[in-house]
């Protein structure tokens, strides 16, 4: 008998099977009691799926109300995870649809591997395409429509580089800690207002969870978290002196070209602003873009168009347009000469055409005798200024220079902003390792030479000039509101300081540039304008074309209102390329005689 | 034997442990195929495995009646019947799962392969009974090797690769049974060593995925590693008491596949934890104690060498079932005894018990009742 004779051997079966059991026991603890929060964490991953409600981003108004960027409804197609891989035939049915190639349908799905929610595809999707995928929905399984609000530039190009553009968050932006707390796929500002006030303009999105099943069919709604709208801005900008300002710039710049007084007239800078409060009313920058080819992301064909127009139209040549600032720096210089006692008004100084240290005469070569300031500054003589540039002395002039804010950003409420240079012995040895020579120094006193300023800079002087010397930081958002309109916070105009001359002389200075735009002045043509202008012209020489045009101006003449500043890149004469933009822009402000105080609200 | 006779001999341990886990069994299949959940063939699952399970249990109160023995005689012609079926099954079975293992009669689908379980135990039992006292040389159990080795192909080319490894784990236990040298153990592991090449070359595509799954489970996460993964989250899940009878998210979700068949411990996993399970494992250890207690005491070699390998059975289909489960096993098709889903292996199982307490009711010399 087995059993009886050799009964160990059975032992040895029960010791086996006692040892198959202990190693199926220990392998359940090792799961349920020592790796069970990992395997409950990955059951809950399996289970839970979040889903992001995109916030809603804040709107932007102009002064008066009307709004330039909105979001409307949109249309964006999403794959749901499963746990399946994807299916190939459905992902090309769905690449011919939204015409995106199934190759970079699949790299998204693997970069959204770890996450659980919905793959986003493709936004913005056309009308056809939405058809197209409501009707074939049976055969696309796992692909669904959500409803996607898309930024609207209602104006198009109007305003675009105060306003800027949005786009999907890069990969790198979000490494290098600009945007570490977004995921990928949201949408932030990435020029222009929408980028400065993006943390405000964004809000926060919210989500909600949801139970699905194998197939990513919803089973129940688990939590739901509203997102935050984005708070409203409303700008200092008036969309319609903008659209008005925008169109005489345009037409001026097609006529400078086509006359063939200037053929290379393509790029500007205009900016309008209220010298009483920095608030700027216009800001334009030629030539232009426009950002509702950004929204979605750009195509190949849109970009390079951009890209390769050699005027750049990404650039706000506004904020970061350097150009030499001209004969509009004489009023610097002359505010210099008269505050330190290095001239009196009265004193005549003659011009025979050349300054008798250096022969360095008038850019038409005329010679106007003997002269006073208040001629010298209308009619833009270089001798006189040269000759103050003389007495004055190149630290002197750099100082006020300084003072009337050359050499450093405005502060204005946009990224990008420059700097300009102011000229200076030190700039000159650092930069050309040469000396400096009173001839640099007549040079920089007519604001040739090394200086280099932003249509913005010009602007922020004459506001000083134009303000009874006080100066006021430039801005572009006057309110930031809440998503139902409700005032959040306002902007209060900033003083940025006080110019360093007296009311006697601001008086002069007045006085003188408001003869430039009177008969003898060199800019006479506005003189016939329904309200009396102030303004100084500049012409700053190009060393690669032809010469930059400027006019800076305020009007009224007696108690300033607007400032406006005009900047045609290769214009020629500063009277004939900018002069005639900011002529018709004031003349739109005031039409009429006694109309003048139409541009305050 | 009379009814009366037969309850009062009963192996009522036994049949606890049986009867406990055809339960919770049922339980889990309930759970598996949602009977939480509204829908009007909700109770289809549970009431089948239900009706066989009763059924099964008249069916195996009536094979009490007669004694194991007269199995011997019949062994010959079983085996025979056995190979008859099986051929039959690669030709007229149908296909499911790449697999040919379901035969159709009337309006039930066999599995053949299940019911030759009880054949390959009854037979080779005989078989070895027969020369159990000349099993001595290596060579000697060559007849032996051939006897398992015909019913073995033709299973795994069916392919069940599963079922026919069961066929060896039952001829290991009796090779321990009757003494099987250590050293031979040793030469056949050899062989087995040096014939796996070609053993991997006669797999199909689908095994050999599988057990390179098990090697490396995270080869494929969405492919054939998937089952293991799933199942290894919804035992892992289920911590120390579980998420609750019907409250296994990875089975109600159906995140879990074959969650009524070959996955059932993963739910049993999920929804009672590591207090369930090893409850369930302490179970089936009950069923092999009993069994190799019924082994050590039955009056004859048939049934000693029976019982044994009723055991082995159990043992291996747990360990491959459980430990497929739980990763630690490759994915073979070897449902858990009593708790799988499944008609064929319910009755197999059932009629296994049977046998074991046929075996034990028949032990002592009752002469006298």
């Amino acid at each position: 008998m087995l059993n009886k004779k050799y009964a160990y051997r059975l032992e040895l079966l029960m010791i086996l099977s006692l040892l198959v059991f202990a190693v199926l026991i220990g392998r359940m603890a090792y799961l349920q009691l020592y790796k069970g929060d990992y395997y409950y964490r990955l059951s809950e991953g399996n289970r839970v799926r979040s889903v992001r409600i995109l916030a809603p981003r804040g709107i932007i108004y102009d002064s008066k109300g009307e709004a330039l960027v909105k979001n409307e409804p949109g249309f964006v197609v999403s794959l749901l995870k499963t746990n399946e891989k994807p299916d190939l035939a459905v992902i090309e049915k769905l690449a011919a649809i939204i015409e995106v190639p199934p190759e970079k349908i699949l790299e998204k799905i693997k970069k959204n591997e770890d996450s659980y929610e919905p793959v986003r595809l493709k936004s913005n999707l056309s009308a056809a395409m939405v058809t197209k995928l409501e009707e074939q929905h049976g055969e696309l399984p796992g692909v669904f429509l959500e409803l996607q609000s898309i930024r609207k530039y209602v104006g198009s190009e109007l305003a675009v580089h105060a306003l800027g553009y949005v786009g999907e968050v890069s990969e790198q932006e979000i490494t290098g800690g600009q945007f570490t707390e977004l995921k990928v796929g949201s949408i932030v500002g990435k020029a222009g207002l929408e980028r400065f006030y993006d943390k405000q303009l964004r809000g926060k999105d919210g989500s909600f969870r949801e139970e699905v099943d194998v197939a990513g069919r919803t089973v129940q709604t688990l939590d739901k978290l509203p997102p935050t709208p984005g708070h409203g801005l409303v700008l200092t900008i008036d969309a319609q002196l903008q659209r008005q300002v925008e169109k005489i710039t345009d037409e001026h710049l097609r006529y400078l070209r086509s006359s063939g007084f200037a053929p290379n007239a393509n790029a500007a800078a205009v900016i309008a602003i209220d010298p009483t409060s920095g608030a700027i009313r216009a800001l334009v920058s030629r030539p232009a873009y426009n950002p509702n080819l950004f929204v979605n992301g750009i195509s190949t064909r849109d970009w390079q168009a951009i890209n390769e127009n050699p005027f750049d139209p990404m650039a706000n040549k506004a904020i970061a347009g350097e150009y030499p600032p001209g004969s509009t720096f004489k009023i610097v210089t002359g505010a210099a000469a008269l505050e330190t006692g290095k001239v009196t008004p009265e004193e005549l100084i003659f011009d025979s055409g050349k300054h008798w240290l250096i022969p360095m005469g008038n850019a038409a070569g005329e010679a106007l005798g003997w002269i006073n300031f208040h001629r010298a500054l209308a009619a833009s003589d270089n001798v006189y200024f040269y000759e103050m540039g003389n007495r004055l002395g190149i630290d002197v002039l750099k100082k006020y220079a300084a003072q009337f804010g050359f050499g450093r950003i405005t502060g204005i409420d946009l990224y990008g902003e420059t700097e300009g240079i102011v000229a200076s012995p030190e700039y000159k040895v650092q930069v050309f390792k040469e000396d400096w020579y009173l001839g640099d120094t007549f040079n920089a006193a007519i604001g040739q030479g090394f200086n280099l300023a932003t249509p913005l800079q010009l602007a922020v002087m004459l506001s000083a000039v134009a303000n009874k010397g006080e100066i006021y930081r430039p801005h572009l958002v006057a309110k930031v509101i809440n998503d139902d309109g409700r005032l959040l916070s306002e902007v209060k105009p900033e003083k940025m300081g006080t110019l360093p001359v007296s009311a006697q002389t601001l008086e002069l200075l007045q006085k003188a540039l408001a003869a430039v735009a009177q008969e003898g002045g060199t800019a006479a043509q506005l003189a016939k304008l329904a309200v009396p202008v102030a303004g100084k012209t500049g012409t700053a020489e190009n060393p690669h074309g032809k010469d930059h045009g400027m006019f800076v101006g305020y009007a009224p003449s007696d108690k300033a209102e607007l400032v406006i500043v005009a900047v045609v890149d290769q214009g020629g004469y500063g009277s004939v390329s900018a002069a005639p933009i900011v002529q018709r822009i004031f003349e739109y402000v005031y039409p009429h005689k006694n109309a003048a105080a139409a541009v305050k609200k | 034997m009379e009814f009366g006779r037969i309850f009062k001999r009963l192996d009522y341990v036994l049949l606890f442990a049986v009867f406990a886990l055809t339960a919770i069994g049922i339980t889990l299949i309930g759970s598996a195929t949602h009977i939480n959940v509204v829908s009007d063939d909700r109770y289809w699952y549970v009431q089948r495995q239900s009706f066989f399970a009763i059924l099964n249990m008249a069916l195996v109160l009536l094979t009490l009646r007669f004694d194991y023995r007269l199995l011997e005689d019949m062994s010959k012609k079983l085996y025979i019947f056995n190979l008859i079926i099986l051929l039959a099954v690669m030709f007229v079975g149908h296909t499911a799962l790449g697999a040919q293992r379901w035969i159709q009669i009337g309006p039930i689908t066999l599995q053949p392969s299940e019911f030759s379980k009880i054949i390959m135990i009854v037979g080779l039992s005989a078989f070895i009974n027969k020369r159990v006292d000349v099993l001595d040389s290596f060579w000697s159990w060559l007849p032996v090797f051939a006897y398992v080795f015909l019913p073995f192909l033709l299973v795994m080319k069916q392919p069940d690769l599963g079922t026919s490894l069961v066929f060896v784990a039952i001829l290991f236990g009796m090779m321990i049974l009757c003494g099987f040298r250590r050293k031979y153990f040793v030469r056949l592991f050899g062989l087995g060593l040096v014939s796996a090449p070609l053993l991997w070359t006669v797999l199909h595509d689908y095994q050999k995925m599988r057990l390179k799954v098990f090697l490396d489970p995270g080869l494929e996460p969405h492919g054939a590693g998937y089952h293991v993964i799933q199942s290894m989250i919804a035992i892992g899940s289920g911590l120390v008491s579980g998420k609750g009878l019907f409250g296994g998210t990875q089975s109600q979700l159906d995140f879990l596949p074959e969650n009524h068949t070959d996955f059932i411990f993963a739910v049993a996993g999920e929804e009672f934890g590591f207090i369930g399970t090893t409850v369930i494992l302490l179970l089936y250890l009950l069923i092999i104690y009993r069994g190799l207690n019924i082994a050590m005491n039955a009056t004859d070699d048939f049934g000693t060498l029976l019982a044994t390998g009723i055991v082995s059975m159990f043992v291996f289909h747990v360990l491959v079932n459980v430990g497929m489960t739980a990763g630690i096993m490759p994915v073979t098709g070897v449902p858990l005894p009593f708790m799988s889903y499944g008609a064929s292996s319910l009755t197999t199982n059932m009629l296994l018990v049977g046998l074991l307490l046929n075996i034990n009711m028949r032990q002592q010399k009752l002469t006298f009742d």
